[in-house]
């Protein structure tokens, strides 16, 4: 397929002429900006934001994750958070492994990409290949974030059942060449920084690449696009199965960073929290989805000290609020803000 | 031969029971074709509202009613107020609608605190069959949701309420065309899945701890009763989910843990979507 010649607009699906191509678009630059601030941030604050941080961009590259799908596929998973404490418990099981030659977190992020990846192909692969979409694809997703919840509390031998898992943190060895401890706040946080940022890059490639303009054609008009002979159960999957390997990848860190992993890592709880950080950040865009991962999750830690009862019933009001009127989230209504500026010379 | 008899008669009142339980999504999702995420939180509101009017002292079964007919009005609220907007974006309505169980839920914590309550059974005998030994009220339940299946059907078969309402999930163009109040009628089935929901909250309270979050449990297992059974097969594709989903979940607790037969159970349904993503009933 070549479909270089157009360009199809993310947020109304508008064709757009060629123009001159950009190597940046206005959501790179503003990413660039977010991670080198991200970046910069140890430098003047210590202490608590230092290590809490990583696990909100965590958050953020599970939204990540979730953003792929939803903002360019069109599906929505229910199930992300299953795929996050499968990465969280693999991690743990590899690091108990200390006998190993290899190191054994990196035994654990490795085991954790190719499970996530391979659990969500297989999954994306049976359902996608019939046919099966939307609402269909949420409830199965939402009955995966079940299961394995229930995994983890009834395999109590394995996973340490309610009382969850301990994990220890990571170091980085480079062979001969000697070994970084990550015990510390301020080495992980740029480990973490240095993988987030990464996936961003990686996903806001693939969404400029011919695989990002296929899932977005798949997301408009996926009878069309069968029609034009594209196998789109293939790219569905391939989207879900690097989407489920994110977000395990991103469980992994996040069980080694926070030294710890419960069954509710899993649940549907989490799972839909997910969903309501990349509705509030922006489907549709990696940077909102990043964002509203991280925004979310700092304002409901901090809310939830001082408003412990009612910072949930505010977060599922303004849920819904986005969903009537506000359909991009904030990073639509940005963009929104920002492109009548950018058109109007071609028009 | 005795767990066989007691194994089965488990198996028909659990089967009915979810039946009931799934009836009010079996309306709203597969007659109106809205994903409705909320299903599980209008149980949960009608288990609430059973158990504070009985704690106020008003007799069981008009608490029942009582139940029920709020979770309707807020059903009907729900509709007016956001739902109606949105019946041509399905993917909207299941946002939309998982918001109102995150709200529900939250406010449902706010009101009635976390901890578990219990309804008092209202008829705590059971009778014997021989040796096996059968609880009124789930027997009761259970007899219930057969009749309210049956008036179903009959409103659906044998009344112009009904031919309105499959005129309008057969074409929903033409039926408007023909002079029927489309917003009326959307308007009328979302309430009454809703009030169904309450009323299953409500009679199946006494049978569990209710917390805030026993909707949950119904709402995955509601939706796999009717995708599995069949979308918009009401009556049949309603029974022979619920008998899929929970006669094979009772059959293999026997030989295992409840979370793995539910696991096995869940894991079964995907594969039944997957070669029948129409359901077992379900036509075209």
């Amino acid at each position: 397929m070549r479909l270089t010649r157009v360009r199809l607009d993310q947020t109304d699906g508008t064709l757009r002429q060629p123009g001159r191509p950009r190597l940046l678009d206005g959501e790179a630059i503003a990413g660039t900006g977010v991670f080198l601030m991200l970046a910069a941030l140890p430098a003047v604050a210590g202490g608590y934001p230092v290590y809490i941080l990583p696990q909100y961009m965590l958050f953020g590259m599970l939204a990540l994750s979730l953003g792929l799908l939803w903002g360019f596929v069109g599906v929505v998973s229910f199930g992300q958070a299953a795929f996050f404490a499968l990465g969280a418990y693999t991690m743990g099981l590899a690091m108990q492994q200390t006998a190993s030659p290899i190191n054994p977190a990196y035994l654990g992020l490795a085991a954790s990409l190719a499970l996530g990846g391979a659990l969500a192909g297989v999954i994306g692969y049976f359902l996608f290949s019939a046919g099966v979409r939307g609402a269909y694809f949420v409830i199965v997703t939402l009955a995966l974030s079940i299961i394995v919840e229930q995994l983890a509390v009834s395999q109590s031998q394995i996973t340490g059942g309610w009382n969850g898992m301990f994990i220890d943190r990571m170091s980085l060895t480079f062979g001969p060449l000697g070994e970084v401890s990550l015990y510390d706040d301020a080495p992980i946080y740029y480990v973490v920084l240095a993988v987030v940022a990464a996936t961003f890059a990686l996903l806001k490639w693939l969404s400029r690449a011919t695989f990002g303009k296929l899932l977005v054609g798949i997301r408009e008009n996926e009878d069309r696009l069968i029609a034009l002979g594209v196998r789109t159960a293939l790219y569905k999957t391939s989207a879900f199965a690097l989407s489920g390997a994110i977000a395990c990848l991103a469980g992994a860190f996040y069980g080694t960073h926070a030294n710890f992993v419960a069954p509710s890592l899993a649940g549907v709880l989490f799972s839909t929290e997910v969903v309501v950080w990349v509705a509030i950040g922006g489907r549709g865009y990696l940077l909102g989805a990043f964002l509203g991962g991280v925004l979310v999750a700092s304002l409901a830690n901090y809310l939830s000290a001082i408003i412990p009862r009612y910072w949930q019933l505010a977060l599922g009001v303004i849920f819904v609020l986005v969903i009537v009127f506000l359909k991009g989230g904030i990073a639509g209504a940005i963009a929104k803000l920002l492109a009548p500026r950018r058109r109007s010379p071609a028009r | 031969m005795m767990t066989a008899v007691s194994v089965a008669i488990d198996a028909v009142s659990i089967t009915l029971i979810l039946a009931l339980a799934a009836f009010g999504l079996a309306i709203i999702f597969g007659l109106i074709g809205v994903i409705n995420l909320g299903h599980g939180a209008m149980l949960t509101l009608g288990a609430y509202f059973t158990w504070a009017t009985t704690a106020a002292g008003v007799p069981f079964l008009l608490a029942v009613v009582i139940a029920a007919l709020g979770v309707g009005l807020i059903g009907l609220v729900l509709e007016h107020l956001v739902i109606r907007h949105f019946y041509d974006q399905p993917f909207e309505t299941l946002l939309l609608t998982w918001g109102f169980f995150l709200i529900s839920t939250e406010v449902i914590k706010i009101v009635f605190g976390t901890d578990f309550r219990n309804v008092t059974n209202p008829l705590p005998l059971a009778f014997h069959l021989g040796p096996v030994s059968v609880p009124a009220y789930r027997t009761a339940v259970a007899g219930f949701s057969l009749l309210l299946i049956g008036a179903a059907a009959f409103v659906l078969y044998r009344t112009t309420l009904g031919i309105k309402i499959r005129a309008l999930i057969q074409n929903r163009e033409m039926a408007s065309l023909l002079g029927l109040d489309i917003g009326r009628t959307y308007k009328l089935v979302f309430a009454t899945g809703a009030l169904v929901a309450g009323l299953a909250g409500a009679l199946i309270s006494p049978m569990l701890s209710v917390d805030p979050y026993i909707g949950n449990i119904y709402l995955v297992r509601s939706f796999f009763v009717v995708t599995v059974g069949g979308l918009g097969e009401l009556l049949g594709g309603t029974l022979i989910g619920a008998f899929f989903i929970g006669g094979a979940e009772t059959i293999i607790a026997l030989v295992s843990t409840q979370a793995f037969a539910q696991t096995i159970v869940f894991a079964l349904a995907i594969v039944v979507l997957r070669f029948r993503p129409q359901g077992i009933l379900g036509g075209r």
